[in-house]
């Protein structure tokens, strides 16, 4: 029981991560129908730009995230201004697209930062929690928290504030939007912002978790993807659901299957998405008929 | 096959090659051989078939993998390891495609993602596979007792297999299975109605993605003799997708130019490499924004350009030819019977307890204001869906549910309410895929009997040009859909449809943005159409035209048949003139009637 | 006609084909002029560059040094450095790069697996390779041109057993390691040393190099409570590891090889929670011994960081090198890996004696983790 508890802490706090990843996946698809391959990449930059001020200027860390965002939401808009001609075109050019702009981030963060990478020191020191034996590290939970709160904040925007209404307007359907003013250009670059933003936040996160380096987007924003996948493409609560889907998968394999964890996670995967292509949530652009 | 004369000197070239090499860059030329068998490979999934195939490197892996270890662990010899390995990766790549009967684009791409991550995580433990660390001491191939250790003989092995293999794939590509499979990657639904079995065609896809991961996995055991997971990583997935977005994904012959451009490129970058990552991955960006179709894209891109400047003579489209009259076999079995259907979407009720039967030889009009089911009708008849309840009979068959392909081939055609020709493909090859009647099963005959398919193609294309001419369309055989104007767009769908020979005929509003002559012309053909022997339902709204041209006309309202008659009948019953009042579309007018009852 | 014409060709070609199988160019033996070729090959991208990027440096620290000293009797070394990208693919190209390219001699890799593949290779050209890596089975091999300028895992692992069983009496002990090539090298080492005194692990938890969250796991070993948790993997897993361990509290010994003796596990896992970790290496900090101080201070004029193990390793395995190639007198082949094996040197690492299986140390000493730095733990 205490393995099964202490297994659950881990893949939820993990599956907070994924699903921040996932969300940020989601905005950009549901608003422009871009699957964004570089967002692993964007989580990174996220991550080394929150600890490299964080370490640098010793200001509180939740500051060294916000300049993160700041940092990252710039580097989203710069990257929907060269993806432009791409978005709601032919799917196999985005994917290769932005596969080659998450390469470009990826060689740019090894010559500005070095292949090392560094490890970042947690900013909250209490001892973790133990509840009958099962511990939780405070940062998790200042992790699920923020990650809670991201959340929230994000569908009080979307549905809530007028530019969060003409997100969602775009997001339904392109061309009416036009019809009725919204200017479309400039909620798809919101978008992306906001996807960059919450990569960011993603990454600041899970700094102090890991170790960050050049490479730590790969795995990342690849379980992020099927974390959003699982939800449901494009739904925010998807992504919600799917990433802390994800992360128990993980959790649960890690424990039972061992080195082959990765396999079942995989195939897990594989069969789900087979029974139910569309996701938890549902997306009705799949297949589009 | 003109056009692919220039391989002979390249041919002669690769062949002579290693007399001017040093042995290191005769090692790095038979490297990027494997790539550009894997490249082929890739464009035939990715770039032909538009099947998203992020397990292209796994296939590999697992070729590799198979030879390695019946050599080394059950003493085979290379030959023998190399066929079972090649039939092991197909096996796989059946098993990675099944997920591509359920999902497609960036699902498809995710999931067969995970799966290569899976395959390489089970190498990684597999005490069999030699784990972390590889399998080592593959034993030398040899071939007519020749130790094939030096780069310069396995040289030849390649290049041997690799012609083979690209003249296979260039060979697909021009056939009819190839036109089949960039049908469906440019619209999997269009490509159903016209008999195009998709399932299978995927699947095919993902065989053939299989075999060319194989057999170049079987040449890297065969070259490098050592195998280890990281050579089957992600990254190397990447780096293969790069060579064939820059080649150029729908070109056989870009995915290897491509595939070769970019291991010099990468041989040449080797010591500076984050460098060359941020290189290759600011290359790749500016190809997919500026030239989307790669290098073998360049030079029809720059024609275009030149084109744009100098004016080709004026195009026409040419008068219809009639068919010959031809008496309706009399058995005086209805064509088509629909019984009793109800389709309901998630509470909506489309269709409620629809009949409707239609005789041999009879030009049926379906009518009715928007939103009334006519689509949905349609739809169900040829098999896009499958009813809530009812039966459909085609010539006192039962069909109800069968698939697209299966009543296309059972002589249903229909064309869509708005148009849906492949856009990528040409006129003559959208008829082309009309008129090809084969299963998909016919496809063992690439593989084992080529010939019969050069002859078939011939055959197809006599009957295309006879088509073309029968339908005016000579100036535009070789032009794109998207190219030409809506109304010769239009008649080119009516073409396609009537390539398959079909007995019953289903046009989709065919007269939609056509101008009165075109409309005369749409009637004319139609009604020939009818006297060749087939029968036609036809949805309108140009009341003039369903008077004039409809035997019988079924309207519908609300998902209900309101009225079935004569166009003369059907113009004046009440419940029709009530369901088209505040309507938008015009209620039949009376001169409409007269012309109908003269 | 014309299809004759082109059968009398493929016929010709055929001919010139099977007959005259172009030879390579004759091979650029070590001509008695010029400079003496020598090639490193490490990742310089990817995963494990910054593995590659220590071990670069401190083979040129070597290199240069002897350059600045005369040379090989009065002939200098030219060191240029290849990219493996730690893939063994690439390393296969690398290896018949430098073949046909005339180096004599090459240094590096550090990773076991593109050793190994390049390794046949190198034989075949007759290229003595001092490598950095150190699983087992490079030596298993028996390659007559493959040297170890470490020990391999048999040895780390054995010292650690040893000190921990024999000498502390440890009973109860748990392992964890992922299933990469150095963690499934340490594992099986490990074991085997366990098993060697009868000693059964009371868990033995294997994960894969990506994974980052290893509460499962560890809540499996935390039910056994050890006394000392084995942690076979690279430096920043392992980093991760023991953080995640005491966070679950677990409050077993940590102990590893080389890579926990490193500042970058010490920093993953936080000063706290490796603090007193037990280290299995043959270089355990700069402070070790004199020759080590003087190499440090070395070190850190000429790159401006700290001196490391990789490091260290590497200027020892070229150093070797540029002795055995005075012997010879820059001549390779044969006689260089003879005289390699030859090669009697009190390095840093230890004093190299090579034997048949190319292994040069056969000794590692134990170290304590204190506030981040590894001071060597006395015997008792």
């Amino acid at each position: 029981m205490q393995v099964f508890l202490q297994t659950l802490i881990g893949g939820v706090t993990f599956g907070a991560v994924y699903a921040l990843v996932a969300m940020g996946f989601s905005i950009v698809y549901r608003t422009m129908g871009l699957v964004n391959f570089a967002h692993g990449s964007v989580v990174m930059i996220g991550a080394y730009a929150a600890s490299t001020f964080y370490m640098a200027t010793h200001v509180p860390f939740a500051i060294a995230i916000v300049v993160a965002i700041a940092v990252t939401g710039l580097i989203g808009l710069v990257i929907e201004r060269f993806l432009r001609p791409l978005e709601n075109k032919d799917f196999t050019l985005m994917l290769i697209g932005t596969i080659g702009f998450g390469a470009v981030l990826e060689a740019g963060a090894v010559l500005v930062w070095g292949a090392t990478g560094h490890a970042v020191p947690s900013p909250v020191a209490t001892e973790p929690l133990d509840l009958a034996g099962v511990r939780i590290p405070t940062y998790n939970l200042v992790v699920i928290s923020v990650a809670a709160l991201a959340t929230g904040l994000l569908a009080l925007f979307l549905q809530r504030t007028k530019r969060g209404a003409a997100m969602q307007a775009v997001a339904m359907d392109h061309q009416a939007a036009t019809a009725v003013g919204i200017h479309v250009g400039r909620s798809n670059a919101m978008a992306f912002a906001i996807g960059a933003g919450l990569a960011a936040l993603a990454g600041s996160l899970i700094g102090p978790m890991l170790y960050v380096n050049p490479t730590m987007g790969g795995t990342l924003g690849i379980k992020g993807f099927a974390a959003a996948m699982l939800g449901g493409f494009g739904s925010m609560p998807g992504a919600i659901v799917g990433g802390v889907a994800f992360g128990l998968l993980d959790a649960f394999a890690a424990g039972n299957f061992q080195e082959y964890s990765e396999l079942v996670t995989f195939l897990v995967f594989a069969v789900v998405v087979m029974i139910r292509p569309t996701g938890i949530f549902g997306e009705a652009t799949v297949n589009r008929a | 096959m003109k056009r692919l004369a220039f391989l002979v000197p390249v041919g002669v070239a690769a062949w002579l090659l290693p007399y001017g090499l040093g042995g290191y860059s005769m090692h790095v030329v038979a490297v990027a051989i494997i790539f550009a068998i894997l490249a082929v490979g890739l464009g035939l999934t990715m770039g032909v078939a538009g099947q998203i195939n992020l397990a292209q490197v796994a296939f590999f892996g697992v070729g590799a993998y198979t030879v390695a270890i019946l050599c080394t662990r059950a003493g085979f010899g290379f030959w023998s390891a190399a066929v079972l390995a090649l039939l092991v990766s197909v096996v796989f790549g059946v098993l990675v495609g099944i997920p591509a009967l359920r999902m497609q684009s960036h699902y498809l791409g995710i999931v067969t993602l995970g799966l290569a991550l899976a395959f390489t995580n089970w190498v990684t433990n597999a005490t069999v596979a030699g784990r972390a660390e590889g399998i080592s001491d593959i034993p030398v191939p040899v071939l007519f007792g020749l130790e094939l250790s030096s780069a310069y003989l396995f040289y030849y092995v390649e290049l041997v297999v690799f012609a083979l293999a690209l003249a296979f794939a260039l060979f697909v590509t021009h056939s009819p299975l190839g036109r089949r499979l960039r049908a469906m990657r440019d619209d999997d639904l269009a490509a159903g109605a016209l008999g195009a079995e998709i399932p299978l065609l995927r699947m095919t896809a993902f065989v053939l993605s299989g075999v060319y991961g194989g057999l170049a996995g079987v040449l890297y055991a065969g070259l490098i003799r050592f195998v280890a997971p990281e050579s089957f990583n992600i990254a190397n997935m990447f780096l293969l997708l790069a060579m064939v977005i820059i080649g150029g994904r729908a070109s056989i012959l870009g995915c290897v130019v491509g595939a070769l451009a970019l291991a010099a490129v990468r041989e040449a970058l080797l010591d500076v490499s984050a460098y060359a990552q941020l290189g290759y991955g600011i290359v790749v960006v500016l190809v997919v924004v500026f030239a989307p179709t790669g290098l073998a894209g360049l030079p029809h891109q720059f024609r275009r350009l030149l084109r744009r400047h100098g004016s080709g003579a004026r195009l026409r489209l040419g008068p219809f030819q009639p068919y010959e009259q031809v008496a309706h076999a009399g058995d005086g079995e209805n064509v088509l019977e629909v019984q009793g259907v109800t389709m309901r979407f998630k509470g909506l009720v489309a269709l409620d307890d629809v009949s409707l039967t239609v005789p041999p030889g009879q030009i049926r009009g379906v009518v009715g204001p928007n939103g009334s089911g006519k689509t949905t009708l349609f739809n169900i008849v040829s098999g896009f869906y499958t009813p809530s309840a009812g039966k459909v009979r085609l010539r006192g068959l039962d069909v109800t549910g069968a698939r697209p392909y299966r009543l296309s081939l059972r002589g249903v055609a229909r064309t869509f309410q708005n148009l849906r020709l492949f856009e990528d493909l040409n006129v003559r090859e959208n008829i082309l895929l009309g008129l090809d009647r084969t299963r998909t099963s016919w496809i063992w005959r690439y593989a084992g009997l080529p010939w019969k398919v050069f002859g078939y193609q011939r055959a197809l294309d006599a009957r295309a040009d006879e088509i073309i001419a029968r339908f005016g369309l000579a100036d535009f055989a070789d032009a794109v859909p998207r190219a030409l104007p809506y109304g010769i767009q239009r008649r080119v769908e009516t073409a396609r449809a009537m390539a398959m020979s079909p007995s019953l005929l289903l046009l989709d509003e065919p007269a939609a943005g056509l101008n009165g002559e075109e409309v005369r012309q749409l009637a004319e053909i139609v009604r020939s159409i009818r006297d060749s022997g087939a029968t036609v339902v036809v949805i309108e709204h140009n009341m003039g035209l369903v008077m004039s041209l409809c035997d019988r006309i079924t309207v519908l309202a609300s998902g209900k048949v309101i009225a079935e008659g004569t166009p003369a009948e059907v113009a004046i019953a009440p419940a029709v003139v009530q369901a088209y009042l505040g309507d938008s579309m015009a209620a039949p007018t009376e001169t409409a009637v007269e012309e109908a009852t003269r | 006609m014309f299809s004759r014409r082109i059968s009398i060709a493929a016929v010709a070609l055929l001919a010139l084909a099977a007959c005259a199988p172009p030879g390579q160019s004759a091979e650029s033996g070590a001509g008695a002029t010029g400079p003496i070729k020598i090639a490193n090959v490490n990742a310089q991208s990817g995963q494990l560059s910054s593995l590659g990027q220590w071990e670069h440096k401190g083979v040129k620290l070597a290199i240069e040094e002897a350059n600045k000293a005369g040379g090989i009797n009065g002939r200098q070394i030219q060191l240029d450095l290849f990219d493996s990208q730690g893939d063994p693919t690439v390393g296969t190209n690398v290896a018949r790069k430098i073949s046909a390219e005339g180096y004599i001699a090459m240094l590096g890799t550090a990773e076991s697996a593109v050793t190994l593949a390049m390794a046949p290779i190198l034989k075949d050209a007759k290229i003595p390779n001092i490598t950095s890596g150190q699983s087992p089975k490079l030596a298993e091999l028996k390659s007559p041109f493959l040297f170890l300028n470490a020990p391999t895992s048999v040895t780390f692992d054995e010292t650690l057993a040893k000190y921990l069983i024999d000498d502390k009496g440890y009973k109860k002990i748990a392992l964890i390691s992922n299933n990469g090539a150095y963690g499934s090298g340490e594992h099986d080492a490990f074991l085997a040393a366990l098993k060697s005194r009868s000693v059964t692990p009371v868990a033995d938890e294997v994960v894969t190099p990506d994974q980052k969250d290893f509460n499962s796991n560890l809540a499996k070993i935390r039910e056994q409570g050890p006394e000392v948790l084995f942690i076979g993997a690279e430096e920043v897993q392992s980093g991760l590891i023991a953080k995640q361990s005491r966070e679950l509290g677990i409050k077993s010994i940590f102990a590893g090889g080389a890579p926990m003796g490193t500042d970058v596990y010490a920093d993953t896992a936080g000063l706290k929670n490796a603090e007193g970790s037990v280290v299995s290496s043959p270089y355990l900090s700069n402070e070790a011994s004199d020759q080590i101080k003087a190499f440090a201070a070395k070190y850190k004029a000429a790159y401006n960081e700290e001196a490391r193990m990789h490091v260290a390793k590497a200027y020892d395995g070229a150093s070797i090198m540029i002795e055995a190639l005075k012997q010879t007198n820059g001549e390779g082949g044969q006689k260089l890996a003879d005289a390699i094996r030859g090669v009697k040197r009190a390095g840093l690492l230890g004093d190299y004696t090579y034997d048949a299986n190319g292994v040069g140390i056969h000794a590692t000493k134990i170290g304590l983790v204190k506030d981040g730095k590894v001071v060597p733990e006395v015997a008792s």
